[in-house]
């Protein structure tokens, strides 16, 4: 319990008529790389949304190293360590790579209101190196990399910005065999520093029980799972989905 | 080469992760060397100037120069160039406001209404007895608060940004015609005093005594407009500072993340709305400054909207063809600045050749579309190029 740096206890979130989320309790470890499953439409996004500050929950509490942590907005999660992934990135095509990682937190010639591009630049070289991402020039434009080039821009960029919670949405959408297993060979980096603790929303179960240690599955407003990665398997997270299937079917063919 | 999707820059690997933390990086690829192997070989020089944004319509520029200056012979003389200034200067001041805009994907068509507008405020506030300085800058604080409106209700009511400003540019110039009756007034301060006085000359050894008339204008007006060079040096302190201000400072870069992509700004936190109200507001002033320049040089302040409208239109020509898209997301005010400078050569001389007013707007359009044309194709080639 005191190894969790979050916690998020009882969670709910209506939209109108629509039930996002019913009864959400997890809780993620120091160091730990949390993988979040879920149906499309189950209310991961939300989940996400909350604890990064960009939703408000209707009841329930989060807890952010033991303290009471209720964020007025996402620049005051990320003030308190919580940045996040988006699935379209956030990243400014027209901007040179280092002024997307340092977007909002830009190195200036104080006092005067210059960037201070020179050490910006070596600051991001540095920081990409150390947890190896490849890329030859940060000068040029983002535009001109590949989309995983540019994932894992958007991740340094969080971990840049001393985040220390990494809430990542489906990093591996639109992304080829080759190009997502280097995203998750980050993950596994940045885990192995020790630096962060991390969130995926993801799809793949595969990928879920090679990068996380940790799976929790949302199921009609509740977590269903939540286990370790070393004691559940593809077939039982795919036994959870068929059968909440089999109910739905069960359930229209009765109506 | 452009090579978007997997390799990155030139030839290097296709890899994003590279499989050991701690690795070196690669070397930066050495500038490419001519066979002569100086740096300064035609072809880098070549690709430096295409290389930057605003290479073609520098490039264009000097043609149609050259062009004059060789088939006028009264066009490269410094008289001429006097005569030059007016009919850019104020262009590039407006076209450096509209840039801040244009980068947004937004546009501003009311500095047609506080070009006419604000010279009047200014005329209204001076002589109900305020100090001439103190009025032109209220008259600007008020162009602020115009700019302070078009972004309110671009930012946050979410009109698109062409009705607000159309809107504002009616209301304004409406106003104006109020306020002025219609009726042209002296501007404030700009008065010409003629002194007459004898001076002695030495003709043929006998000592005669000639009457000389020089003419007076006061500081305020030399600065504000009315000097020689006065709109000139306005322009290029302008276009330097607001060149600045987009290339080095977070202002100028969050112009361009807003403009190139507005919700992923959002996402990273840069405060849009703010951005968005602020470079109308710079925008706004821009029209109001250089209709009191123009106010004073001229020496009357006019409440001529047709004209308003036109050089509305000139100022936001100077900013596209100067290599502003319309469509947001890149600009630069030195391009505007040699855009206005494009369009002031064009107008002078074709007015020098003798080119018959009637023909003279139809050149000018034919100019601008063969201008813009030649600068696609070179982006194109420079796109193509992969230079950074």
């Amino acid at each position: 319990m005191s190894d969790d740096v979050l916690r998020v206890e009882h969670i709910s979130k209506r939209f109108g008529p629509v039930t996002a989320l019913r009864d959400i309790s997890l809780h993620l470890r120091r160091g730990e790389v949390l993988g979040l499953l879920g149906d499309n439409g189950a209310g991961k996004s939300t989940l996400i949304k909350i604890i990064s500050g960009f939703q408000r929950q209707d009841s329930g509490e989060m807890f952010l190293h033991g303290r009471p942590y209720a964020p007025k907005s996402v620049d005051d999660a990320r003030a308190k360590g919580i940045d996040t992934v988006y699935q379209d990135l956030a990243l400014i095509d027209e901007l040179s790579v280092y002024h997307n990682m340092f977007l909002r937190r830009e190195r200036v010639h104080r006092p005067l209101p210059f960037l201070a591009n020179r050490e910006m630049k070596q600051q991001a070289r540095s920081a990409l190196d150390e947890i190896g991402i490849n890329i030859p020039r940060i000068d040029v434009a983002t535009a001109r990399l590949s989309g995983g080039q540019r994932q894992a821009i958007a991740v340094a960029r969080t971990v840049n910005g001393d985040a220390d919670i990494i809430l990542l949405d489906e990093p591996l959408a639109a992304m080829g065999a080759k190009e997502g297993s280097m995203i998750l060979d980050l993950v596994a980096r940045l885990k192995e520093e020790g630096r962060v603790s991390i969130i995926m929303i993801l799809h793949n179960y595969v990928h879920v029980l090679q990068a996380c240690d940790r799976v929790s599955m949302i199921q009609e407003g509740v977590i269903a799972l939540d286990k370790p990665t070393a004691e559940t398997s593809v077939e039982e997270l795919t036994d959870i989905v068929v059968n909440e299937y089999r109910r739905a079917r069960e359930a229209a063919h009765a109506e | 080469m452009t090579n978007v999707t997997g390799a990155g820059a030139a030839g290097q690997p296709a890899s994003a992760v590279s499989p050991s933390p701690g690795a070196e990086p690669p070397a930066r690829e050495p500038p490419p060397r001519s066979r002569r192997g100086s740096l300064l070989s035609r072809e880098m020089l070549r690709e430096r100037v295409l290389g930057l944004r605003e290479g073609s319509i520098i490039v264009v520029t000097l043609v149609v120069a050259i062009y004059f200056a060789v088939n006028t012979s009264s066009f490269a003389t410094s008289t001429n160039f006097k005569t030059l200034l007016p009919y850019f200067a104020p262009f590039a001041i407006l076209g450096a406001g509209e840039v801040f805009v244009m980068i947004l994907g937004e546009i501003d068509l009311s500095i047609g209404g506080t070009y006419l507008l604000a010279p009047y405020l200014f005329y209204k506030i001076a002589t109900a007895g305020l100090p001439l300085v103190p009025s032109v800058l209220i008259a600007l604080v008020a162009c602020m608060a115009v700019g302070l409106i078009n972004g309110f209700f671009v930012a946050i009511v979410g009109i698109s940004s062409f009705v607000t400003t159309l809107g504002m540019l009616f209301a304004l110039e409406g106003l104006t015609l109020i306020i002025s009756h219609g009726t042209p007034v002296a501007t404030p301060g700009a008065q010409v005093h003629a002194t007459t006085h004898q001076v002695t000359h030495v003709v043929n050894g006998v000592h005669i005594q000639l009457p000389e008339t020089v003419n007076h204008i006061s500081t305020f007006a030399k600065v504000f407009g009315g000097g020689v060079y006065s709109e000139l040096v306005w322009a290029l302190m302008i276009v330097i500072v607001l060149q600045t201000v987009l290339t080095f400072t977070r202002w100028g870069l969050y112009t361009v993340a807003v403009g190139s992509n507005k919700l992923g700004a959002a996402e990273a936190g840069v405060r849009v709305r703010l951005v968005t109200v602020r470079n109308f507001i710079l925008c706004a002033t821009m029209g109001g400054l250089v209709g009191i320049l123009e106010a004073v040089r001229s020496g009357t302040v006019q409440p001529d909207t047709a004209g308003a409208n036109e050089i509305l239109f000139y100022g936001i020509a100077a900013a596209v063809i100067g290599g502003t898209l319309l469509a947001g997301g890149s600009g630069t005010v030195v391009g505007a600045l040699i855009g206005a400078l494009f369009l002031g050569i064009l107008h002078d001389g074709l007015t020098l050749q003798g080119v018959n007013a009637n023909y003279l707007l139809f050149y000018l359009g034919l100019a601008i579309i063969v201008a813009m044309t030649v600068n696609i194709y070179v982006q194109r080639a420079r796109r193509g190029a992969g230079s950074g």
